[in-house]
């Protein structure tokens, strides 16, 4: 009896805060380092090949084509344009045709930044709009 | 006198904290930040994003730079496309939900933005093209 009473008097404690002191750190550590990094893009994939489940095009509708070449030029069905200008000369043909989607055909050698302000343009007047590479042919 | 003696009865009675609670807590927390800990590869150049105002958020995983000469960067190093496809799957094995974004500069050549986005559609990797509020 007498010795249970002592062994239960030496059970040595373990010290936990030295270990809590690391586990605090590296908590501290990686809730400094989880960046929930959040960007903003645009989605200019093509949609979905869909087959033979398209939804026909409305009657009324035409293509506009819009082709942006090497040097930058933009033209909108064939008659040339330019980058800021691309959104009325579109409006106008969709004036006529008010379900008209836009074509963008790029050549592989025109800037980014042109593509993308277009593509903006389109998406924020709610003009369905795809983009396509120009095979190169002249088009 | 009277306060001296209560002060000692009170150090006698030394009301030690138990820790287990806190330190269950504090380590579940700590597992769900190494879990959640994504290290983003930054491409490690200098990039002008072109403005748009149509864009939508993503949390992208991988992010894939295309500068203004054209170069593919990632991970602070630059790659030919034939080499791109072994970096992503690479990238796509620490992180297999992961999603990418592309970041254009102004002046990059779009066919080299194209070409890195229908690789990634390829293999199946949700992908954005990085734009700029202004």
């Amino acid at each position: 009896m007498r010795r249970r009473t002592r062994h239960d008097e030496d059970q040595a404690e373990v010290n936990m805060t030295p270990m809590l002191d690391i586990v605090f750190i590296l908590l501290i550590f990686f809730i400094v380092t989880a960046t929930f990094l959040s960007e903003e893009g645009l989605d200019m994939r093509p949609p979905p090949d869909c087959g033979d489940e398209c939804p026909p095009p409305p009657p009324d509708a035409t293509v506009i084509l819009v082709q942006v070449d090497e040097e930058d030029n933009v033209f909108v069905n064939q008659v040339r344009s330019d980058v800021d200008r691309v959104l009325s000369a579109v409006n106008r043909y969709r004036a006529e045709a008010p379900s008209s989607p836009v074509l963008i055909t790029v050549s592989d050698e025109a800037s980014h930044g042109v593509i993308v302000q277009i593509w903006d343009e389109m998406k924020a007047n709610e003009v369905p709009v795809s983009l396509s590479r120009d095979d190169g042919n002249g088009g | 006198m009277a306060r001296r003696g209560s002060r000692v009865s009170s150090g006698g009675e030394d009301v030690e904290l138990d820790m287990t609670p806190m330190l269950d807590v504090v380590f579940i927390l700590l597992i769900f930040f190494i879990v959640t800990s994504v290290f983003i590869k930054e491409p490690g150049t200098t990039i002008f994003r072109p403005d748009a105002i149509t864009e939508e958020d993503q949390n992208p995983s991988m992010l894939i730079g295309v500068s203004a000469e054209s170069e593919i960067w990632v991970n602070r190093r630059v790659y030919q496309m034939v080499e791109l496809r072994g970096v992503i799957e690479q990238l796509l094995q620490e992180n297999p939900k992961g999603k990418a974004m592309i970041q254009g500069d102004e002046d990059a050549d779009i066919g080299v933005i194209l070409d890195v986005q229908e690789l990634l559609t390829e293999m199946d990797v949700d992908v954005k093209i990085s734009t700029f509020q202004p």
